[in-house]
């Protein structure tokens, strides 16, 4: 019986078509995927059928009824709960009141009756904590009951989101994006959590995320939009190998061999004098020591790469080199100069450029402003057409705020705007959260121009392989420092043993592939090989852990084995 | 704290604050009363900013109304003034029906402008306006000596003490309603539209209702304790409810602790007196040579001066940061006694 029935939805932003006329229909109990590269209008179809974005034409219909006019929170109340991709959780109240909020809505109590305290009011307020801990005792949330919501990991926000929603007790569950920020295993984790909702709570669901490997294993049907329009519907097995689906995707080709690693002059980088080097780094937040005794440097002219599991340090090693956060303790040396503890404009002045995670634009400005901001770190005015020449895309963005770009479009403005500050460092902390893997590939290429150019490059990034396809050296973090540092070739090569397609497909194909492959000679770490396993496709994953399991060792005995067993 | 233990709490600060004016002169008494009639100002913006989230530079209009509206029903119609507290706090909480319909679609920096613009209006045009005097007793304002607030006579000597004790049951009765309420499933509501308005509206909770119901409670305490106001001074004028008291009290709501009851108390004492105190004593010599005088004027300035230090150094307010510094104390004082027992 189909639940939500949306029709000829069209939303329009200034000048952008959103939405162009998108139909969907979502059966009781079915999880529908929704995948698209960014911009494709995702999250709007999400605003509309939530209520928050009303479309310009079009209509909804939910078990049968329309859903014009009703404001957002009587969609709540009719069974239509979801999440955010930006965590919206509210953050000052405890994780226990997180999820009551959502019952007490739907029962309206009276207001008058909670201040006195009377006595039916004591009794709802009974019922509430307890269903409230039994949602959160089902998504394994209990001993956080009683923590600020806003204090938690970013993983575990995600999860009192899900839970909240759950809270609504929803007939109809969207989920924007719940994979957002977690590494390979919270993401299986993931996957469980959402088929044990679907089974125990009885909730359809719609699910948006750029996993693809997540959304094609959990989905039962899958739409895929691009452009505000829709390109591909059909089961998960049809859509991977849609070629309309791939092309839009993924780019021309599905996965290239790592051949355009720029040759560089080894003996040329390998003797100058480092333009970075950083020694017996510490810093923190608070009473909070985040990193310790981190040494790395950066030699003029070479992109590296910083590794490491969510939370090793990678972030708040870049903030504290470039000033945003006060080093504790250690030396930073930047083109000779001493810049520990240095205010961070200063800093920017000497040429290292930092573009944050999230960007660190400002959403009203429009692009052209954006890219003139950048004449205050050279001192004269700077030409955008150097950045447009890089980024055409952005010459037709000129005039349009920042704002209303799509996520891959905001990262380009914000490499444009390092790029015109003349840096001789540019330090980029995940620059593909959230975006499509064709946009990634393309941002990536920029980097490799960047290093043409004569510009180092940092980089804290979660897509390893990609990383370490463009990068000449890279640092492992662990737990607060640097735990190995090595060419990042040799780190590609361990990396290959697991490594399968951006869409995770046969799980067999995938692992077979690959192992055959290896044959440096290079001896692989087990314990390294699972902090680079941050983003393992999870066939691949799924593949080792069932052999692991069946036999009783850990999982990275089995790999080691396989890896073996290749080389024979 | 169980509801139990709270009242206990309430009743015992009644009884020990009850008596504490008592021995002072007639100034100071009326600094008491006074104290509380602002501390429901404060009160007021504890429950529509610090639990809700919602910005208002108009709470002192929201008491004049009260006042008047008091005034006006004890002169014009002869009531007991029970009868003007009542019409005050209802036209108060229908004023402030009136401003939350804005805030529906405004927030932060254009709500507090829309405010102060309504603080303005009624301060220029209705309080001290020709037009209004049928309201506001014209520029003589109302007197209310005759009345009597359930047997109390306005104008007998004891009328202060009295009027602070009744004001104090009022306060502290309000107090404990708003610690119930920030606990309760309604308080979750409001404490949510704070935190983020698009969660609260698409999990269920109705943003028309709660933030109506916030302004307009939020109103009706203010108009509670304005209501107050002609039983302690004698008469209405409108002095005491313009625009600048208005912004005093979110300057003092601020440096108090927003987001806490027990600040309002703080701060309505702090607003009676300290200026009264200063402008009584703030004259003399110093070291025998230097004569000074310390007008009315150096209490704004002391409390901007304030201001800006609480905000850099006690960032939730006066009360906030030394009840979390408390706590965190007796807890790390537990916890090492806990552990030298577990040594011994």
């Amino acid at each position: 019986m189909t639940m939500l029935r949306v029709r000829d939805l069209y939303v329009r932003f200034g000048g952008v078509v959103a939405l162009d006329r998108v139909s969907l229909d979502l059966n009781r109990g079915e999880i529908l995927g929704l995948i698209g590269p960014n911009g494709a209008g995702k999250t709007t179809l999400f605003n509309c059928i939530s209520g928050v974005v009303s479309p310009e034409a079009g209509q909804m219909f939910f078990e049968a009824r329309s859903l014009r006019n009703a404001p957002a929170h009587e969609r709540a109340r009719r069974g239509i709960a979801r999440t955010f991709q930006n965590l919206q959780q509210w953050n000052s109240m405890t994780v226990l009141e997180n999820v009551s909020v959502p019952m007490d809505a739907l029962g309206r109590r009276s207001t008058l009756g909670d201040a006195l305290g009377n006595p039916m009011s004591m009794f709802a307020e009974r019922v509430t904590m307890e269903r409230a801990r039994a949602i959160l005792h089902v998504l394994d949330l209990g001993r956080y009951a009683d923590t600020k919501a806003g204090d938690l990991p970013a993983g575990i926000q995600r999860r009192v989101e899900i839970a909240r929603a759950l809270a609504v007790r929803p007939k109809l569950l969207l989920l924007d994006e719940p994979a957002a920020g977690l590494d390979a295993n919270e993401t299986w984790r993931l996957a469980e959590l959402l088929h044990t909702v679907r089974d125990r709570f009885h909730v359809s669901m719609l699910l948006v995320d750029h996993d693809m490997s997540l959304v094609l294993r959990v989905s039962d049907y899958v739409y895929v939009l691009d452009f505000g329009k829709l390109l591909a519907r059909g089961r998960p097995a049809d859509i991977r190998s849609d070629p309309k689906v791939i092309a839009a995707y993924l780019g021309e080709s599905t996965h290239e061999a790592s051949e355009p690693r720029a040759v560089i002059d080894e003996t040329a980088t390998g003797e100058q004098a480092p333009l970075l080097e950083v020694t017996k780094l510490a810093a923190g937040y608070g009473p909070l020591e985040v990193i310790r005794d981190v040494n790395l440097s950066v030699r003029p002219g070479e992109i590296v790469a910083c590794i490491g599991a969510n939370g090793a340090g990678k972030t708040t090693a870049l903030r504290a080199i470039s000033g945003i956060i006060r080093p504790r303790s250690g030396r930073v040396r930047f083109g000779g100069r001493d810049i520990a503890g240095r205010p961070p404009e200063h800093i920017a002045a000497l040429g290292l450029a930092h573009i944050p995670e999230g960007r660190g634009l400002f959403p009203r400005m429009n692009v052209e402003d954006t890219l003139l901001l950048a004449s205050d770190n050279t001192g004269d005015r700077v030409d955008p057409r150097v950045a447009y020449e890089a980024f055409p895309r952005l010459k037709q963005r000129r005039w349009q705020a920042v704002g209303t770009l799509s996520g891959g479009e905001q990262q380009m403005v914000a490499i444009a705007r390092a790029l015109l500050a003349r840096p001789k460092l540019v330090m980029v902390d995940e620059m593909s959260q959230g975006l499509a893997p064709t946009i990634v590939r393309q941002l990536f290429e920029m980097l490799v121009i960047l290093r043409r150019q004569g510009i180092a490059v940092l980089l804290v990034e979660q897509f390893v392989e990609s990383a370490l396809e463009i990068a000449d050296r890279a640092y492992v973090f662990e737990h607060g420092t640097v735990g190995h540092e090595a060419p990042a070739a040799d780190l590609l090569a361990d990396r290959k043993l697991i490594s399968g397609s951006y869409l995770g497909s046969a799980v067999d194909e995938a692992a077979a592939v690959p192992l055959g492959a290896n044959g440096n000679g290079h001896r692989p770490d087990v314990e390294l090989m699972e902090t680079l396993a941050l983003k393992m496709p999870a066939g691949v994953k799924r593949a080792i852990e069932e052999r692991a399991e069946r036999e009783g060792r850990p999982a990275g005995a089995v790999a080691l084995e396989l890896l073996e067993g290749a080389k024979k | 704290m169980s509801h139990l233990t709270r009242l206990l709490v309430a009743v015992a600060a009644f009884l020990v604050l009850a008596w504490i004016p008592a021995g002072l002169d007639v100034g100071l008494k009326f600094d008491a009363a006074l104290s509380l009639v602002w501390g429901f100002g404060i009160l007021s913006l504890v429950l529509l900013t610090g639990y809700v989230g919602q910005v208002s530079l108009c709470q002192a209009t929201f008491a004049g109304v009260g006042a008047y509206a008091a005034g006006m029903i004890v002169n014009t119609f002869h009531a007991g003034y029970v009868v003007g507290i009542v019409v005050g706090v209802v036209a108060a909480f229908a004023l402030g029906l009136l401003v939350g319909l804005p805030a529906l679609r405004l927030r932060g920096i254009t709500l507090a402008i829309v405010t102060l613009g309504i603080a303005l209006v009624f301060d220029k045009y209705v309080f001290q306006d020709h037009l209004f005097d049928w309201f506001t007793g014209g520029s003589a304002g109302w007197r209310v000596d005759g009345a009597d607030l359930l047997g109390l006579r306005a104008d007998s000597s004891s009328h202060l003490l009295a009027a602070y004790e009744v004001l104090l049951a009022l306060f502290i009765l309000t107090s404990l309603l708003m610690v119930n309420l920030h606990q309760s499933g309604a308080g979750r509501r409001f404490r949510a539209i704070r935190d983020s308005e698009l969660a609260a509206s698409t999990m269920g909770v109705s943003l028309t209702r709660y933030k109506l119901l916030a302004f307009g409670l939020s109103a009706a305490i203010a108009g509670l304790g304005g209501s107050f106001y002609p039983l302690v001074a004698g008469s209405v004028s409108p002095q005491p409810f313009w625009v600048f008291t208005s912004l005093q009290l979110a300057a003092i709501a601020v440096l108090m602790g927003v987001r806490y009851v027990p600040a309002a108390a703080l701060g309505g004492f702090f607003l009676a007196f300290v200026p009264d105190i200063l402008t009584r004593n703030g004259h003399g010599t110093f070291l025998g040579r230097y004569s000074y005088d310390i007008s009315y004027d150096w209490f704004s300035l002391a409390l901007g001066v304030l201001l800006i230090v609480q905000l850099i150094l006690l960032p939730d307010g006066v009360w906030g940061d030394i009840h979390t510094r408390a706590a965190k104390m007796w807890s790390g004082l537990r916890h090492r006694t806990e552990r030298q027992v577990s040594l011994a």
